[in-house]
């Protein structure tokens, strides 16, 4: 592909991921559901250019939106930068192998992801002793499903981008 | 698996991994400060935030203007009611203020004193995860706020306390956050303990007060206010009330549970002190 068309595509990504990152970062918080869930949209846009572009470019997008939850949210110490770009390689990967370029792939894959974080987080919250288990699992499982519901939106969006510049049409 | 790798951006992976490594140490070292990255990263994006705050601001008030006529019209009423009692109240306090200067002149003890050095922010963004409690300013390193400067609200109530600054940005750690541990004392029975956030009573909005003194007798309704101890906040900053006292699962120790006097989910402008003085 040639380096202009590469930088067409790879911007309208970025301004796909735009209005997920706005939604995510400042409207959803002011309209949490139950008065306290707020969803994380941010590795629904890694899934599911992942599950689109396949595991090389899920690696790059997955590290671009790991930086992006680092540097623009407050309380980063820097782990969301590798988990998100490993995670976008392995996601990537199993839907080029395994599953295929669908909206089940990339709810499967989602739910992957979204676990996988949960589940590190409890981890880290039991290693540090912050809270029992209970009471953990009270905040990741609304935070899981709640996140896993926008799914289909964030999908939808990154849908239209790749059928409009995704894989190699602009080559 | 090696082709499979170098395929697969396995030369992007350790990129992503330098640059964990690198923020991870760069937010180690720094404290306080916001890294290098995080500071030009929300630096640029602080005109969107701020817009986007505005809007949604103005989206709320028409939302309960609209929905919540009938509720804010009642509101007023208890305000009017709420604010004839509290100008009886404060006719009787400067009637004993008075007196306690006269009898602090006779005793010639030195007069109470509180200054605080005050900047007005705006909140531009709530917090983003359900795993902490913390806000956004529209102000940072530029308006000399630091870490660890006390945020208010209008009428004083402590908000939380500044943890990381920007150069045109910062973000507060709340009072209900699990890593909150400021001293704090009930108004009524002067017993002294640990405002402590906890990660269960966070996610109901509530906060801890540790290490309660053994025969402290506390009742639901007690004020609580931050002592001052330690000079590093200051004294008499309204928390919130106590709901209930418990004691931990040990049986060793008694805490109680406060409802902070805030509205975390609704504020808009919060005040940061950022120098204090006080004379007791």
């Amino acid at each position: 592909m040639p380096r202009r068309d590469f930088i067409h595509k790879w911007t309208v990504y970025a301004l796909g991921l735009l209005p997920v990152w706005l939604l995510d970062a400042y409207i959803l918080p002011r309209v949490p559901l139950w008065g306290t869930v707020v969803p994380m949209l941010l590795p629904l846009a890694a899934a599911a250019v992942a599950v689109l572009e396949g595991a090389y470019a899920g690696t790059g997008f997955g590290m671009a939106v790991g930086l992006l939850w680092e540097l623009a949210y407050p309380g980063g110490f820097g782990g969301q930068v590798f988990y998100l770009a490993l995670a976008g390689m392995a996601m990537g990967a199993v839907s080029q192998y395994a599953l295929s370029q669908s909206f089940l792939g990339c709810l499967i894959c989602s739910v992957g992801v979204l676990g996988l974080l949960d589940c590190l987080r409890v981890a880290r919250m039991l290693f540090i002793n912050a809270a029992g288990l209970s009471d953990l699992l009270q905040v990741a499982v609304p935070e899981f499903l709640w996140s896993l519901a926008w799914t289909p939106l964030v999908w939808l969006l990154f849908r239209a981008i790749y059928n409009r510049v995704g894989g190699t049409k602009l080559a | 698996m090696k082709d499979f790798l170098r395929q697969n951006g396995i030369l992007l992976l350790v990129i992503a991994f330098l640059l964990s490594v690198l923020i991870g140490v760069l937010s180690f070292v720094m404290g306080g400060k916001a890294d290098p990255l995080s500071n030009l990263v929300n630096t640029v994006t602080a005109p969107v935030r701020s817009g986007i705050a505005a809007a949604a601001d103005w989206v709320e008030g028409v939302y309960g203007y609209v929905f919540h006529y009938g509720e804010m019209e009642q509101e007023l009423k208890d305000l009017r009611t709420r604010v004839g009692e509290l100008e009886e109240e404060v006719r009787q306090g400067e009637e004993a203020s008075r007196e306690n200067e006269q009898l602090r002149e006779l005793l010639k003890f030195q007069t109470r004193r509180r200054e605080l050095t005050t900047e007005p922010v705006k909140v531009t963004a709530r917090s983003t995860s359900n795993w902490e409690s913390k806000l956004t300013l529209s102000k940072g390193s530029d308006h000399g706020i630091e870490a660890g400067d006390c945020v208010i609200t209008e009428t004083g109530v402590l908000v939380g306390i500044v943890d990381k600054v920007g150069l045109n940005w910062s973000t507060v750690s709340t009072i209900i956050n699990t890593d909150t541990e400021i001293g704090g004392i009930v108004t009524r029975t002067y017993s002294a303990g640990v405002l402590e956030g906890d990660f269960s009573l966070m996610n109901q909005g509530k906060l801890k007060l540790n290490y309660l003194p053994e025969g402290a007798q506390l009742v639901s309704g007690d004020e609580v206010l931050t002592s001052g101890r330690g000079d590093m906040f200051p004294s008499g900053l309204p928390v919130g009330h106590v709901e209930g006292v418990f004691t931990d699962p040990s049986g060793q120790t008694r805490y109680a549970v406060v409802i902070p006097s805030v509205k975390l989910d609704s504020l808009i402008e919060v005040f940061v002190i950022k120098d204090f003085e006080i004379t007791e």
